[in-house]
């Protein structure tokens, strides 16, 4: 007999485990099959977490119960907050983590989940079985049965590898055989595919750098944790080093152009503008004095580093003449070489916010196969998806993040509003909201939603609780703590005002500039250091020193919610409508968004087709169909004989 | 393709003419106009007029003789297939015609349909769509100088621009924010404020026509105001040309407040003639000087009527100290009367003597006649740069903005960004000054009628290198 689960998700990468734990954790018996169960969420470009933008993203994974977070705090050798000189909204937070390590701490972390089983073998097959729900078949001729499916197969479909002008090899990721047939399966099923291209540098051997002529950039030694609820133990830190190209490198890739296999003609997927390949910056920044070359280290046990800055689809003997022309790296030995790989994935417009597949209930897509890069957009999108599968499986209501609320929110409406014409990363300059998305109250914001949902383990749910008691706590310490006068003008610097001359309250002096909430803690005394106290004291300190902001966002926020509350639904003849103008239909036809927030995010849906669309809808519904009458034109003329302006 | 309906309307006012011309719009139009006048060929020659016999598609009676020319989209007015019909004007013919291109499947436009349909077709943004009313409705040329200009596009590329500049700021910001470890060391925040700055700079420049940009549509209110017989009712028909107030020898003649609307040296002014100013028991005039008043609140311009050779009595000045912040013109009436100080009189205005003139807002005098006509061109010449004077002198070219939504979204634009200046100069964390951008931009935006996006973004990688 065919095994049955209620969820089967396809793919073990980012996007495959956090949608497998998180259908595990809200209670549904779970399955996840990938062809090696030694690579889950395996680090497949650099080693590391996090960024600027995407470190919230891994606090919000975490915050909902994923397993991102916890992960790369286990296997970090080395830590920085990105943007610390500006303000704590854009901070971020950025691990580099052990490759080997790493995808052993995921598989740790999944096998703590009840109802979830792992198993090994590569899938071909993916059918529609009506009642019965999907019918999956792998390689090895097994069948298994799934009242709803996630398909999180990354870079797999379909996957090319290429390193210079040769024909290019069939490949999910170096070594890794690509989903040819699935690919096919799933076309077959009627969705639509596109091809993308990306690339990663070439690695190094640690031992034949010349480390006196880098940059050393150590970690900030930081008590940083990504995760709320797990505390893992910290390892010891290697630093990253940093240089710059120069002249040489430029001749070599001028001279190679031809060879390389994204400008020799042979790739012709688009690539991501911001992740661009070393031929791209050489040939789009000729006037460039030079770019620089991160090398970050690829494990505790070894010496091996990545060469970050320099992804290229040139030879392999041109890559090492290239590497060689950078300073310290005159003498160095390539470990691997670096390739572009093209690979198909599926226009997101067809997914709803869901990440279901529209007009194929129960089928979701998650991660890279939507369009995306980065490790942190898959495993956001992983989550939603595999949460959301669950939820369909228990009939229970769907699980939507908004824009003002995540910027896994961010990522998945921009997804299935405008679609993807590059691969899309996450910026905070995305995000509306930036002032409200930050990185130190992922535990607020996200928290109580994951536990009301379920999506939380008991273990967390208690963390949880006491991290938001303790937020509470700092809070209150701020609004009912008065300092003398003498403890606070210690703790005003320069630009902090005048001095006081009586006892004055906590929340009051953190009102000033440059008075930060942690000395203000220490001068006052009384707070007991616990894990978690620097978020609560940051979110603290956002709170009042920028009020008057966070207020006027989340005015604006409800605002933009109002009108998202208008509903649009799925089958609007939205080519009757003829008060659109003829771009507005054409796209709404095409995305059917769910809201008329989201209609009015498409490009090319004016505000005049919002006002049209919502008279529209509201005749639909009154009388079954549109009439073409005319609304209140944006300027009615006034000659009422003489209309033929 | 566009609208699944084929609209039609006259296009010229009904009524004796020698043409008028009948509009379709839609994707039957060639086959409506065929319908109405067979003799055109099946591929008429696109924007070429033909000269055709129109006939009643039902009866086959023929109608007139036409003139026709069809415009294919999306090269047309409205972005769809179009059609016109020049026949001969008059009661009938386009009225047949009309009825003959209903009967033949055509749908009577509603109120600016055809611009509507424009605007929807992106043929034209919201600003165009204002600009074609104001043309049609312009009777001085000022407006519709501003009307064209903006018709053309002036000010929807200035307020283009202004946007462009936001989403500039934007830019910079994001490269500072979002790419911290790049080649490029991020954009100083000098430049930034710098270019803020300018953005201001042109928000306010734009923004000062807007008091006189709305006059343009408005007329500018130019009260006539005074003692009773002082000569106000006989100016005022002297301005106009016409013999509209009732003018009388009696003090107090005038009760209610009378306007009319006039062209000065291509501005439009709505004059108003009003009761004689003073303490009476009388319940009407009584009345009328209060309805008088209230328009001297809300006036543009005061012409302020005083008998030549007439001291200025205490109640008098009063008033002027009153309608101090008013620009005021003295007209010095009945100067024929005088007939002795002509030639003294000067060409240019006069300056008031002291105390007369001290703290008072009067800009100029004039000495006039009502009766001869002396002095009116004078104050003709005056009156366009009192309530004008940004438009006079900055001349023709510059966008003006005519409407209150104008001077409002610009208006919030330039709060927003006035605060992220401040913001960002106070050292207030740059995504924090920035959530001021955005509400900002959205202002423009609904002023234009557009929303963009990923733009931001285009604009960054056309102008920094982003590596890693
Ligand atoms: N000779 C001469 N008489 C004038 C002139 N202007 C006005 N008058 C006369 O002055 C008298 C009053 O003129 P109106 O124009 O009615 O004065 P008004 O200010 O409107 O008076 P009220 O409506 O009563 O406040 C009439 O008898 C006019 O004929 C002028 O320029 N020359
Ligand atoms: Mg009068």
């Amino acid at each position: 007999m065919t095994p049955r689960y209620d969820v089967i998700v396809i793919g073990g990468g980012h996007a495959g485990v956090e949608a497998a734990a998180a259908s595990a954790r809200l209670g549904c018996r779970t399955l996840l099959l990938t062809p090696d169960l030694s690579r889950l969420g395996q680090l497949s470009c650099n080693p590391a977490i996090g960024g600027v933008a995407k470190g919230i993203v891994v606090r919000e994974v975490d915050a909902l119960g994923g397993l991102l977070g916890r992960a790369a705090d286990a296997a970090r050798i080395h830590f920085r907050m990105l943007n610390r000189s500006k303000g704590p909204a854009v901070w971020g937070p950025r691990a580099q983590c052990d490759r080997g390590l790493y995808p052993r701490m995921v598989r740790q972390a999944l096998e703590e989940l009840e109802g979830l089983e792992l198993f090994q073998e590569m899938v071909t097959r993916v059918e529609l079985g009506g009642e019965e729900g999907f019918g999956v078949e792998t390689l090895g001729g097994l069948r298994f049965q799934g009242k709803a499916v996630v398909v999180t197969t990354g870079t797999f479909l379909r996957g090319r590898i290429h390193v210079g002008t040769g024909t290019g090899i069939s490949g999910g990721r170096a070594g890794e055989a690509p989903s040819v047939e699935l690919a096919e399966a799933l076309e077959g099923l009627g969705l639509e595919m596109a091809r993308f291209k990306t690339g990663t540098p070439p690695r190094v051997d640690g031992r034949t750098v010349d480390f006196a002529r880098l940059k050393l950039q150590p970690g900030d030694g930081e008590s940083f944790r990504f995760s709320l609820y797990s505390r893992e133990a910290s390892l010891p830190e290697k630093p990253c080093w940093t240089t710059w190209t120069g002249e040489g490198l430029k001749k070599v890739v001028q001279e190679n152009l031809q060879r390389s296999a994204l400008y020799g003609g042979v790739i012709s997927g688009r690539g991501p503008r911001y992740c661009p390949s070393i031929e791209d910056k050489v040939v789009r920044f000729p006037e460039a004095a030079g770019h620089q070359v991160f090398l970050e280290p690829e494990g505790l046990e070894t010496s091996e580093l990545y060469v970050n800055g320099l992804s290229t689809s040139l030879p392999a003997d041109v890559q090492e003449v290239l590497l060689r022309t950078v300073p310290g790296l005159e003498e160095v030995r390539m470990t691997k070489v670096g390739y572009a790989i093209e690979y198909d994935y599926f226009p997101p417009h067809q997914l709803q916010s869901t990440l279901e597949v529209k007009g194929m209930p129960g089928l979701f897509l998650a991660g890279q196969v939507n369009g995306t890069t980065g490790y942190e957009e898959a495993a956001g999108q992983g989550l939603v998806a595999g949460a959301n599968a669950a939820l369909k499986v228990q009939a229970r209501r769907p699980f939507v993040l908004e824009r003002d609320q995540a910027y896994i929110g961010v990522l998945i409406d921009d997804l299935v509003t405008k679609g993807v014409d590059e691969p899309y990363r996450l910026f905070t300059s995305r995000a509306e909201f930036r002032v409200l998305l930050r990185q130190d109250n992922a535990a607020s914001r996200l928290g109580p939603l994951a536990r009301d949902l379920g999506l939380l383990t008991f273990r967390q749910e208690r963390a949880l609780k006491e991290r938001l008691a303790l937020e509470e706590t700092v809070r209150v310490w701020f609004r009912d703590t008065s300092l003398s006068p003498e403890v606070a003008n210690q703790v005003l610097g320069e630009g902090a005002g005048e001095h006081v001359s009586e006892a004055t309250r906590a929340v009051e002096l953190l009102k000033r500039p440059g008075v930060g909430a942690e000395r203000l803690a220490e001068a006052g005394g009384g707070l007991v250091e616990a894990e978690g106290m620097r978020d609560a004291m940051v979110a603290v300190e956002v709170e009042v020193k920028y009020q008057g902001y966070v207020a006027r966002e989340v005015e604006r926020a409800r605002r933009l919610r109002e009108q998202a509350d208008f509903q649009l639904h799925q089958d609007l003849p939205y080519r009757q409508f003829v008060t659109l103008s003829m771009e507005a239909r054409e796209k709404l036809e095409r995305i059917r968004p769910g809201s008329l927030a989201q209609a009015g995010r498409i490009p090319g849906v004016s505000p005049a087709d919002l006002q049209n669309l919502m008279m529209e809808v509201r005749r639909w519904k009154k009388d079954g169909q549109p009439r073409p009458t005319l609304s209140s034109s944006p300027a009615s003329p006034g000659h009422s004989e003489r209309n033929g302006e | 393709m566009a609208n699944a309906d084929t609209i039609v309307a006259l296009g010229t006012p009904p009524g004796v003419a020698a043409l008028s011309v009948i509009r379709l719009s839609g994707p039957s139009c060639a086959e409506i106009v065929r319908r109405i006048c067979p003799g055109i060929p099946a591929e008429p020659e696109p924007r070429r007029a033909m000269l055709a016999r129109a006939l009643d598609p039902d009866t086959g009676a023929s109608l007139d003789q036409v003139l026709v020319t069809v415009f294919p989209g999306p090269e047309s007015y409205t972005g769809e297939d179009m059609a016109e019909v020049s026949c001969h004007g008059g009661w009938l013919s386009p009225a047949l015609i009309l009825e003959a291109c209903l009967c033949a499947g055509a749908l009577r436009a509603q109120e600016g349909e055809f611009t509507r349909r424009a605007f929807l077709n992106g043929k034209m943004d919201l600003l165009q769509v204002e600009a074609v009313l104001d043309l049609i409705e312009s009777r001085t040329p000022a407006l519709h100088g501003a009307a064209v200009h903006q018709l053309e596009r002036g000010l929807s590329r200035r307020i283009g621009g202004l946007r462009e500049g936001l989403v500039d700021l934007e830019a910079m910001l994001m490269h500072h924010l979002d790419f911290p470890e790049e080649d490029d060391p991020p954009v100083p925040t000098p430049r930034i404020l710098a270019r803020a700055g300018d953005l201001v700079g042109m928000m306010e420049e734009l923004l000062r026509t807007a008091p006189e940009g709305e006059l343009l549509r408005e007329g500018a209110v130019t009260v006539l105001a005074g003692l009773p017989n002082s000569g106000k009712s006989s100016l005022f028909n002297a301005l106009l040309g016409e013999e509209r107030a009732i003018v009388t020898e009696v003090p107090g003649t005038t009760r209610d407040a009378l306007e009319a609307v006039v062209s000065l040296g291509g501005f439009p002014f709505r004059l108003v003639d009003t009761a004689g100013l003073r303490e009476t028991r009388e319940k009407v005039e009584r009345m009328g000087v209060e309805v008088a008043r209230r328009y001297l609140r809300g006036a543009d311009v005061i012409l302020f009527c005083v008998e030549a050779e007439r001291a200025l009595q205490v109640s008098e000045r009063r008033f002027l100290d009153e309608v101090a912040e008013t620009p005021v013109v003295l007209v010095r009436t009945k100067s024929d009367l005088h007939a002795g100080e002509e030639p003294r009189a000067p060409r240019g205005p006069e300056p008031l003597p002291e105390p007369e003139g001290a703290g008072h807002g009067i800009e100029g005098v004039v000495s006039l006649s009502a009766k001869t006509g002396r002095g009116l061109e004078q104050l003709r010449d005056l009156l366009p740069g009192l309530a004008f004077r940004g438009l006079v002198s900055s001349g023709a070219e510059i966008p003006v903005l005519t409407r209150r939504r104008h001077a409002g979204a610009i208006g919030v634009a330039l709060e927003e960004l006035r605060a992220f200046v401040e913001a960002l100069a106070g050292g207030l964390p740059a995504e924090v000054a920035a959530t001021h951008l955005r509400p900002a931009e959205t202002a423009l935006e609904e002023l234009l009628g557009v929303i963009p996006r990923e733009e931001v973004l285009d604009r960054l990688f056309q102008d920094f290198c982003i590596g890693k």
